[in-house]
């Protein structure tokens, strides 16, 4: 149902992103403009239809995947976020000597620690994706895990991203257990005993200014020479 | 870009970082000038490959940990080849 008797592409692109029918794996499509929305649609259309003979979604992938692609390429990053150069820390030994920590902004958290977002006990995924621009205000909280945690003792909530495949298996976008196990073949030399990760939709100047700095010296005093990140 | 921030920081603080993008987010790391980047084929929140794919997984941060030992200026990118193939699902419809 619309609520109006006609809708145009325009206004349905805009309802997957956060709207009526939010969905984080297409709400880069307002992004398009009409035609492409239209063009993309009917590319998808007819890769389903292609499925009903060849049994095969690969092709239906690639063309979702390449789609994204375009989306959020369509729009630069924001000049404010743009810089000329870097930091850049030259490690003292290699990786199979060095002490690696892993650090994500995949959302998640050790089950019997919530970080209670927004002040909120046990927030759904529905509730963090509908209140998606109050998180984007806000400081971001660190949450450590033991890099140790069977996945029944993990969680994961976040409002900016598609969380299923994170739910089928949490080393899709917080790797812990790939990361115990090139521990145990000795390509990483020691492998920091917590892993930390956070909602990376939030406020970026507050995570700049305030929070950034703190954890990079709480990383500091672990010792840690190498940090794997993993943006989602 | 939060991740980029936080490569940034902790780079000034004297800790060698590099970070797995998939390719709609590449663009972020090139504009923040990130020390070290591996770029995936991969859809967006599954960076690391499929669901249960462990090899596929493993190679992606085998690729990033190499890059931590062999890039000697900052800027470095490594793009990661195949398709993203969740299930056994292959690449030629059989």
């Amino acid at each position: 149902m619309t609520d109006s008797p006609t809708e145009s592409l325009d206004e349905f692109a805009k309802s997957l992103s956060y709207g009526k029918r939010s969905d984080l794996t297409f709400k880069f499509l307002p992004r398009f403009d009409e035609p492409t929305i239209g063009d993309s649609l009917g590319a998808v259309l007819r890769e389903v239809g292609a499925m009903f003979d060849s049994g095969n979604a690969a092709d239906l992938i690639d063309l979702a995947i390449s789609l994204q692609i375009d989306g959020y390429h369509a729009r630069p990053l924001t000049e404010r976020y743009r810089y000329d150069d870097g930091p850049f820390s030259r490690p003292e030994r290699p990786v199979s000597e060095s002490r690696v920590a892993l650090l994500t902004s995949s959302g998640h958290f050790a089950a019997d620690d919530d970080p209670r977002p927004l002040g909120v006990e046990s927030m759904t995924q529905v509730e963090a994706e509908a209140r998606i621009s109050e998180f984007m205000k806000e400081a971001p909280t660190l949450s450590e895990i033991p890099v140790s945690s069977p996945a029944d003792l993990l969680d994961v909530r976040h409002g900016g991203y598609d969380i299923r495949g994170s739910l089928s298996d949490h080393n899709v976008s917080f790797p812990i257990d790939r990361m115990r196990e090139l521990d145990e073949q000795g390509v990483i030399g020691t492998l920091h005993e917590t892993a930390y990760s956070f909602v990376g939709a939030c406020s970026q100047s507050r995570l700049i200014k305030q929070t950034g700095p703190e954890w990079a010296g709480r990383l500091k005093s672990t010792g840690s020479d190498v940090v794997l990140l993993v943006p989602v | 870009m939060s991740v980029g921030h936080v490569a940034r920081e902790l780079e000034a603080a004297g800790i060698a970082t590099v970070a797995i993008y998939v390719e709609a987010f590449s663009h972020y790391a090139e504009a923040m000038h990130l020390p070290r980047t591996v770029v995936t084929p991969h859809p967006m929140g599954r960076p690391l490959g499929p669901p249960g794919a462990a090899a596929r997984q493993r190679e992606v941060i085998a690729a990033a940990l190499r890059l931590v030992d062999t890039a000697d200026s900052p800027g470095a990118i490594e793009r990661i080849g195949g398709a993203y193939r969740p299930g056994g699902l292959a690449d030629d419809g059989a």
